[in-house]
Formats: structure tokens, C-alpha cells, sequence
């Protein structure tokens, strides 16, 4: 006779529900901490920036300089803090740095991180600098350094 | 032994990132820079080097002036201890400012302790010394100017001239000599005083005007106006008043 035919029905039946119930715990409980981490990185990122990717322009007579981010928080009415990959463009040149102080209404720029300044034949790297003027002066701080082709 | 070879490598790449390559110029400031676009002119403070392959300039302030964009330079201004050389025009020089216009050539060296110093000549003032590298025109003005070279040196308060390129060696052709108390001039084996000295190569004449002096070997002869002539070494001296000539024959044996 066969030995199978002398297990308990009942016992794989209720066998059968714990495994699938064990199973069906573990997918849930995973799926609830990845539901979780999510949730805690959409709250970073929220906390973090209040925009992201934000672009602003400062305007003068003879041209125009963009400035892009990969975020930025506003300071207060005027000024917004902008982070990582910020970017000053120009059809003359562009400066490349980590954080910027932007102030929309007087069209002004500070940074006091590692800038990279690049124009034709020009390349100025310094300690910050501070945008004035709408974009006519720039002065850079501390220890620079300028190489001229 | 690892680590110290990364740590050799990482320095030899942060070294070799601000390192100058053939054809560039290299700045650098400890104050930073102030760059005025629209006004085209930028500002280097504290500590300024400057490094070509034919310039090079030591100074703690810097204006320099562009056309185009930074790179395109028209004029330089340097403020406190400038010291410069340049390899293409053959020119060391030292003093509290310098301005040097880059297209017209010019340098003028100012303050205290001013010093140009060419292949074939040597300028002190502690006034101005002026040089235009294109018209060969020369002026020292102020205290202690003095102008030197294998033949001559002349010292006064102003010192204007013209160099010209004669034999593939600079000469000067024109000279033009005035101190309120003396000039000096010193020629060979003749030493000459005089208030006003002009010389032109024209006709290869010194001329000496005022309280002059002539001084060869043992003889002084002194006058009011007097001649050299270049060519044969001969010279004249007269006076207003024709009995003021003075010869004095000096005896060093004695």
C-alpha cells in the first residue's frame, strides 16, 4: 500500500494554509518596508527642497545669464538657496558651484564653495564669489587661481 | 606601502591639476579677483604671480585691462614690490608701480627704487622711468636717475632719449639732459658736468649748457657752454664772459 494514502488529510490541508500564510506574511511585511522607505524618502526629499530643479534668469541691457540647480529652498521672500550642480550661464560664460545664495529681487548671487569659472580661453577657479550689478560684476574670493590661453 | 604610493599619486594629480601648460598664463591671487564686464578690466589682489612663457610678475595688486574677454589683454597695472621680466622684450624691472600697454609696448616704472634693466642698458630713478620698445623713446624723471651701459652713464634729474637699433645693437641717438644743480655725464675717458647735456647722433655733438665742466685725464677745463665731438673726441668750451674759462691741470703725482 501506498504511504501516501496514510497521511492525514487534514494535516497537509492545514500544512498547506500555515506555509501559505508564512508566505503570504513575508511578501506583505516586505512590502510594507519598502512602502515605509519610500515614504521616508519622498519626506526627505520634501524637507529638503522646496523646488527642485529650479531655474531663474538675471537680466541686464547687454545679455542675460541663466541659472539652473538640481534644487533650492527659499531663505525667505527674496532669496533662495540653491544646491547641488548650481549653474551660472551666459553667452560669454559660466560658473559652476555646490551652493548659491540667489536673491530674485536685487538679481544677485553669493556662494562661499569652491566655484569654477569658464570663459573662452579663461578658466578661474576661487573660494566663492558674488554676482552684483545684474551680472556685470563678479568677484571671486579668497585663494584663485587663473590660467589664460 | 600602498597607501604611500596612492598618496604620492594623489598629490602628483592635485599638483599637476593647477599646473601651467606651454602657451598658457598662469594667476594667482590670495584676495581674489573682481572681474567689471562692462568696464572690461579686472582686478587681482594680494600676493599676485604671474606666470608665462615670456612674462613673468611678482606684485600684491593688479589691474589688467582686456579687450575682448579676460584673455585678451591691453594693459597691465601693478601696485607694491612689482617685479617683472620679460623674456620677449628682454626687460627686468623693479619699483612700486608698473604700467605696461601690451599692443604700444610702453612700460613705466614708478616709486622708489625703480630699476629697468634691458640687455644692453640699466635705468634707476626713484621718480619714473619711461620706455616705448617701439619708437625706441626713453624719459627718467626724479630723484636719482641714472642711466648706464658699457660706454656711458649719465645721471640727472630728467634723462630723455631715443634708442635706435644700430648693428643689431641698441644706441642711443638722441639725448636730451637736464638737472637743476648738475647733470653728469660720463663718455669713455670724459667726464662732463653741465646743467642741460643734449647730445644728437646726427651730427655726433654733446652739447653742454650752463655751469659746464669737462674732464679728461688730468685737465678740468670749466665754461659756460661747450661742444664734444664724438667722432675725433675733440672738444670746445667757451664762455659768456671771455676771460672765465678755467683750464686746471691736475697732477696726481703730486
Amino acid at each position: 500500500m501506498n504511504f501516501f494514502l496514510f497521511i492525514n488529510r487534514k494535516l497537509i490541508f492545514l500544512s498547506g494554509i500555515i506555509i501559505l500564510c508564512l508566505f503570504i506574511l513575508i511578501i506583505f511585511s516586505k512590502q510594507i518596508n519598502l512602502s515605509k522607505i519610500e515614504v521616508k524618502n519622498i519626506k526627505n526629499t520634501i524637507s529638503n527642497a522646496d523646488i527642485l530643479e529650479p531655474k531663474f534668469a538675471i537680466n541686464n541691457n547687454s545679455k542675460k545669464i541663466f541659472i539652473t540647480a538640481a534644487e533650492g529652498n527659499f531663505l525667505n521672500k527674496n532669496e533662495i538657496m540653491l544646491k547641488n550642480k548650481v549653474r551660472f550661464k551666459s553667452n560669454n560664460f559660466s560658473i559652476e558651484t555646490d551652493k548659491v545664495i540667489f536673491n530674485r529681487n536685487k538679481q544677485t548671487a553669493h556662494s562661499s564653495s569652491r566655484s569654477l569659472f569658464k570663459s573662452k580661453n579663461t578658466k578661474i577657479t576661487s573660494d566663492g564669489f558674488n554676482i552684483y550689478d545684474k551680472g556685470n560684476k563678479i568677484i571671486f574670493y579668497g585663494n584663485s587661481y587663473i590660467i589664460l590661453k | 606601502m600602498i597607501l604611500i604610493l596612492k598618496i604620492i599619486v594623489i598629490i602628483f594629480f592635485s599638483l599637476n591639476l593647477y599646473a601651467r601648460e606651454k602657451g598658457e598664463t598662469e594667476i594667482t591671487t590670495e584676495d581674489g579677483i573682481e572681474v567689471f564686464q562692462n568696464e572690461k578690466f579686472y582686478l587681482l589682489k594680494k600676493n599676485v604671480k604671474i606666470a608665462s612663457d615670456e612674462f613673468t610678475l611678482n606684485a600684491n595688486d593688479v589691474k589688467i585691462e582686456f579687450e575682448k574677454s579676460l584673455y585678451d589683454i591691453t594693459k597691465l597695472n601693478a601696485q607694491g614690490n612689482v617685479e617683472f621680466y620679460s623674456e620677449e622684450y628682454e626687460i627686468l624691472g623693479e619699483g612700486e608701480y608698473l604700467e605696461f600697454e601690451i599692443k604700444n609696448e610702453k612700460i613705466k616704472v614708478k616709486g622708489l627704487g625703480s630699476k629697468l634693466i634691458t640687455e644692453e642698458f640699466e635705468m634707476f630713478s626713484d621718480g619714473t622711468i619711461n620706455i616705448n620698445n617701439q619708437s625706441g623713446k626713453f624719459s627718467l624723471k626724479g630723484l636719482n636717475s641714472k642711466l648706464i651701459n658699457e660706454e656711458i652713464k649719465i645721471e640727472a634729474r630728467s634723462i630723455d632719449g631715443v634708442f635706435s637699433e644700430i648693428d643689431e645693437k641698441k644706441e642711443i641717438t638722441v639725448l636730451n639732459v637736464f638737472d637743476e644743480k648738475i647733470s653728469y655725464i660720463k663718455n669713455n675717458d670724459t667726464e662732463m658736468y653741465a646743467r642741460k647735456i643734449n647730445f644728437d647722433s646726427d651730427n655726433s655733438i654733446i652739447e653742454l649748457i650752463e655751469n659746464v665742466t669737462i674732464i679728461r685725464n688730468d685737465e678740468k677745463i670749466t665754461g659756460d657752454y661747450g661742444t664734444l665731438d664724438t667722432t675725433n673726441n675733440s672738444y670746445k668750451i667757451k664762455s659768456n664772459n671771455t676771460s672765465k674759462v678755467k683750464v686746471i691741470i691736475l697732477n696726481n703725482e703730486q
